[in-house]
């Protein structure tokens, strides 16, 4: 870990302490003295930053916004680990599992990731959340739990094909080194092998990756709230930035803080991605 | 070829497979939102002419056959009235496709100069900063600039209408004035993902042997980097280029909607408001479908551009 943090450079530093700043919210969010997210101060609507009260100002309707970011990125945030976490393992273990059998399985997993990854991935969310999440009778709205849990699936289903293909890759070219040959001539078998000699292997590339599935998940979730299918009712960066889509020419800061907190998040994650990213090229390159 | 082609018909077969299979799990039956009440042989007549007389399957089949040839189904008002979703397209859809080519040609036209500045001057301050910028750029979301442009060029300032969209026909410098904001939020992290690329390529292959010779025959930097360097370097960019065609379509949606522009994204967003899941299906499966197509084009088109990867598959 120590080594790992020697590596950084200064953006990365940065990105991992804005990281760790919102990963503090996501924990402690609902305990901070701030005012409630879900109340409006009916003396100060759309007054700018810095605003007695309210340090990064309050929307049109008098929502305060620096609580709204901080709370908001406990969905938000938990809806990106949430589907990462499980796509990520769906994906891997479907890599994992069609690269190490090759034959017919392979091709038609590949075939699979590649029919997923055919269709844009925002238009296939954007589809599957518009298609799950439409309620029986058009005056009622569906349940907003089963919303958030409809956007997670979603975002999953996104997910798996990516961190799928990344996993098989990555598994393809471990498969046929000395090692593994050498493990299977001793008669070890193969769930030995896969998981003592192929995941420890692969496992390095997936991190890096996730760091970046991650980024695409938050984005994801703030496109769907513009596209007016995301969470509607209930507190995330893209329900911040959905609700006033429409007209923010009164109160902008309402438009710009989440917009702005949610760019620094996504950047800040890509770039932990890309620095581990960058040593596991150097690691491989040593081999 | 026949074995790239074959590939890419079972990706477009499946992609539009399962949108279709997708409309089985809508909580409403498509027969309870698109069935006239009448009598039984004009409801009978309505549940063929729309393919819902049968299983998942036969309803795939028969809209796969209206598909290819060039019926993509029916908007549905109540009480039964219809308007071919074909209508909508030839207005929508050449829109969306005028964004995205606009913006295709500002990415590579500013990303291309800007890659091989900053591999010229690799490691240098002015690289590092470029790259650092670059790379925050690069990762964040087009709506993001979206906004913003729209918030403070659009009406801070008033410099540019902040939203709507004129048709060239009718006015070309309204036109242009409309479309600079949506294409400026949706060119900037492509320029930014583009030119990163083409710079470690660049980089890579002033490395090679031949720069060098050509360096010590005399010739001048800006000749070696645009007639030497350019061509064998940018065949990363271009197969990028047309896999960011993806993130590219589903950024134009978005980008659609914050600007106010009737393309192919307001009209899904019009399909989803109005429960019309045939058009969606049909909206889906387009871009999915000229999505792979594209794709296929630009493998076939980087032949030419870089004879080695042709040389290479044929191995």
């Amino acid at each position: 870990m120590r080594k790992l943090w020697s590596t950084f450079n200064l953006p990365t530093k940065i990105s991992v302490a804005w990281v760790s700043i919102v990963m503090f919210f996501v924990v402690t969010g609902s305990f901070l003295p701030l005012p409630n997210p879900t109340e409006f101060d009916p003396d100060a609507s759309g007054v700018g930053l810095f605003s007695s009260g309210h340090l990064l100002g309050t929307d049109i309707n008098g929502y305060d916004l620096l609580s709204n970011v901080v709370n908001g990125a406990r969905i938000s945030i938990l809806i990106a680990l949430i589907s990462v976490g499980v796509g990520g393992l769906i994906g891997s273990a479907i890599g994992i599992a069609s690269a190490y059998v090759r034959g017919k399985l392979d091709i038609a997993v590949n075939l699979l990731f590649n029919i997923l990854l055919s269709i844009p991935n925002l238009v296939l969310g954007l589809a599957l959340v518009a298609i799950l999440a439409t309620s029986a009778d058009p005056a009622i709205p569906i349940d907003p739990n089963r919303r958030v849990f409809i956007i997670i699936f979603s975002l999953t289903v996104i997910i798996i094909p990516i961190l799928g293909r990344i996993a098989r890759g990555a598994t393809l070219s471990w498969v046929n080194r000395e090692f593994i040959v050498a493990a299977r001539s001793m008669g070890m078998n193969d769930r030995h092998i896969i998981f003592k000699h192929i995941v420890p292997n692969v496992l390095p590339a997936i991190y890096a990756v996730i760091f970046l599935a991650i980024g695409v998940v938050i984005v994801a979730e703030g496109a769907l709230s513009l596209l007016g299918v995301g969470i509607i009712d209930g507190v995330s960066w893209g329900a911040m930035i959905g609700r006033v889509a429409g007209d923010f020419t009164y109160a902008p800061q309402s438009m710009y803080v989440p917009v702005v907190v949610l760019a620094l998040t996504v950047i800040a994650f890509n770039q932990v991605g890309d620095h581990l990213r960058s040593q596991l090229d150097s690691r491989e390159g040593k081999i | 070829m026949l074995k790239r082609i074959i590939p890419l018909l079972l990706v477009i077969f499946g992609s539009t497979l399962i949108l279709s299979l997708l409309l089985q799990l809508l909580p409403v039956g498509l027969k309870d939102l698109y069935i006239a009440p009448g009598d039984e042989a004009s409801v009978k007549e309505q549940l063929k002419s729309l393919g819902l007389d049968g299983n998942a399957f036969t309803f795939y089949f028969h809209w796969l056959n209206d598909f290819i040839r060039g019926n993509f189904g029916y908007i549905i008002f109540p009480g039964g009235g219809r308007e071919p979703v074909s209508n909508r397209l030839a207005t929508a859809l050449p829109i969306s496709i005028r964004l995205v080519i606009y913006v295709q040609i500002v990415s590579l036209l500013v990303s291309v100069p800007l890659g091989i500045y900053t591999a010229y001057r690799a490691g240098r301050r002015s690289d590092r900063v470029i790259s650092y910028s670059l790379f925050a750029a690069a990762s964040v979301p087009n709506f993001v600039f979206g906004l913003l442009l729209a918030i403070f060029i659009g009406v801070k300032l008033g410099w540019l209408p902040p939203l709507g969209y004129v048709d060239p026909s009718e006015n070309f410098v309204e036109h242009i004035k409309t479309m600079i904001l949506p294409v400026l939020s949706l060119s900037i992290p492509t320029i930014a993902t583009y030119s990163r690329l083409l710079r470690s390529d660049v980089i890579a292959t002033l490395r090679e042997d031949y720069v060098t010779m050509a360096a010590s025959k005399g010739l001048s930097n800006r000749r070696i980097l645009f007639t030497h360097v350019l061509r064998p370097s940018s065949t990363t960019l271009f197969t990028s280029a047309a896999l960011n065609m993806g993130a590219l379509i589903g950024g134009t949606l978005v980008i659609e909607q914050i600007f106010s522009i009737p393309g192919l994204g307001s009209e899904i967003g019009i399909a989803i408001f109005s429960r019309q899941f045939f058009a969606l299906q049909s909206y889906v499966a387009i871009i999915a479908v000229g999505y792979v197509l594209f794709n296929g084009i630009i493998y076939v088109l980087l032949g030419f551009v870089d004879p080695r990867t042709r040389e290479r598959r044929n191995a």
